[in-house]
């Protein structure tokens, strides 16, 4: 729930900031809102079976984002769009995060339902 | 674990929101940044489109605009043929006339002289000041005024007849001419006696000689038949009016 505000309150200061990024450092910056997805993802996963180290979130948020950028200004020098490496890595992981994330809710969705089905039985005999 | 406005707040929490509000944060100037780029971009490309349309368009324009000039005049110079035929006067009124549209430029004229071809230099890395191997204005201005010296009747200079008020100006890497850009090679075509022209170009110690040292290309063409065309655009008194007959100042000075 906090997270959600936190995202909204991100946005709005967005909107509001009167910066604008140029466009010679966007794919940087879209490389960078990549790398923090994936943390935030990896991070809920974490949490949820509980091995939530914030030492490893935070080291790895950090390398991933300067690795990511590192490949994008390499591919930038040598005419490779390099970028495009760190965008499919992140977003495998993304979507892998979120086919996990995905399983949990639904098994607790699953859980939650059996259990108000058992407590109506129990009532109803 | 905290209490926040009754949220509970972990460690993995806490780190995920502040993630989520720089991820927020970075993600909406992203957006913002990126629609306002799209739109320089594409306002900057129609509007050079667009000036471009209104170029050519005004080049029809104008095309259209100096055949139109050029009927009427030759519509004009039958009216005065006619007028001519009727009486002695007004033959007398024609013939004058058109004496004046050949010195004021505003008439073809064909005859003898010479056509004059400047390029620039070809010398390359001289190790001097380029510019001293280039065409300047100051160039093309000595070869006409030489010319003008040794009895040019007509000039132009690429096609332009130069009139009294004509100039000739470096802008950038052209020379505008009558308002128009010309670029080398610069030809001057020149009616007139074509030895008397040759000489006055050629003698030692003048314009030729002096370009000659820069290896400024030139190219001297003597001929018994040639032609200047007639200035086409319309000249214009704003300030200048003739003085009145009572008011003219008498014996030079006043």
């Amino acid at each position: 729930m906090i997270q959600v505000i936190a995202l909204l309150i991100g946005i709005a200061a967005g909107i509001w900031l009167p910066y604008n990024i140029s466009s010679a450092n966007s794919p940087y910056v879209a490389v960078a809102i990549l790398a923090g997805l994936d943390s935030i993802f990896g991070g809920f996963v974490a949490s949820m079976n509980h091995r939530f180290k914030l030492k490893i979130f935070v080291t790895g948020l950090f390398c991933n984002a300067v690795l990511a950028a590192g490949l994008a200004y390499i591919g930038k020098l040598i005419g490779v769009d390099l970028f495009l490496a760190a965008i499919v890595a992140f977003g495998t992981r993304l979507f892998q995060n979120f086919a996990i994330l995905r399983r949990m809710g639904l098994e607790k969705l699953e859980e939650f339902v059996a259990k108000t089905r058992k407590k109506e039985d129990v009532e109803t005999t | 674990m905290e209490k926040i406005l009754g949220l509970k707040i972990t460690v993995a929490r806490g780190a995920i929101a502040i993630i989520c509000l720089i991820v927020g944060l970075v993600i909406s100037l992203q957006i913002k940044s990126v629609v306002r780029n799209t739109q320089l971009d594409a306002t900057s490309a129609q509007r050079v489109e667009t000036l471009v349309a209104d170029l050519i368009k005004e080049k029809d324009k104008n095309q259209g605009l100096f055949q139109q000039a050029m009927e009427y005049k030759s519509q004009l110079e039958q009216y005065q043929d006619m007028a001519a035929e009727q009486s002695d006067s007004a033959k007398l009124l024609a013939e004058q006339l058109r004496k004046a549209e050949i010195s004021a430029g505003l008439a073809d004229v064909e005859g003898p002289g010479v056509v004059f071809t400047m390029n620039d230099s070809k010398i390359k890395d001289s190790g001097e000041n380029i510019n001293a191997y280039l065409i300047h204005d100051q160039d093309l201005l000595l070869v006409i005024n030489e010319l003008r010296n040794a009895g040019a009747e007509a000039l132009s200079l690429n096609g332009e007849r130069l009139l009294a008020t004509s100039y000739v100006r470096c802008v950038g890497s052209v020379v505008m001419v009558n308002g128009q850009p010309y670029a080398p090679p610069y030809v001057i075509t020149a009616i007139g006696d074509p030895t008397q022209l040759e000489t006055a170009l050629q003698m030692p110690g003048g314009v030729v000689k002096a370009l000659e040292f820069y290896g400024i290309e030139m190219a001297l063409k003597k001929s018994d038949h040639l032609q200047v065309p007639r200035y086409s655009g319309v000249i214009d008194f704003k300030y200048a009016v003739p003085v009145s007959a009572a008011d003219a100042p008498q014996g030079g000075s006043q």
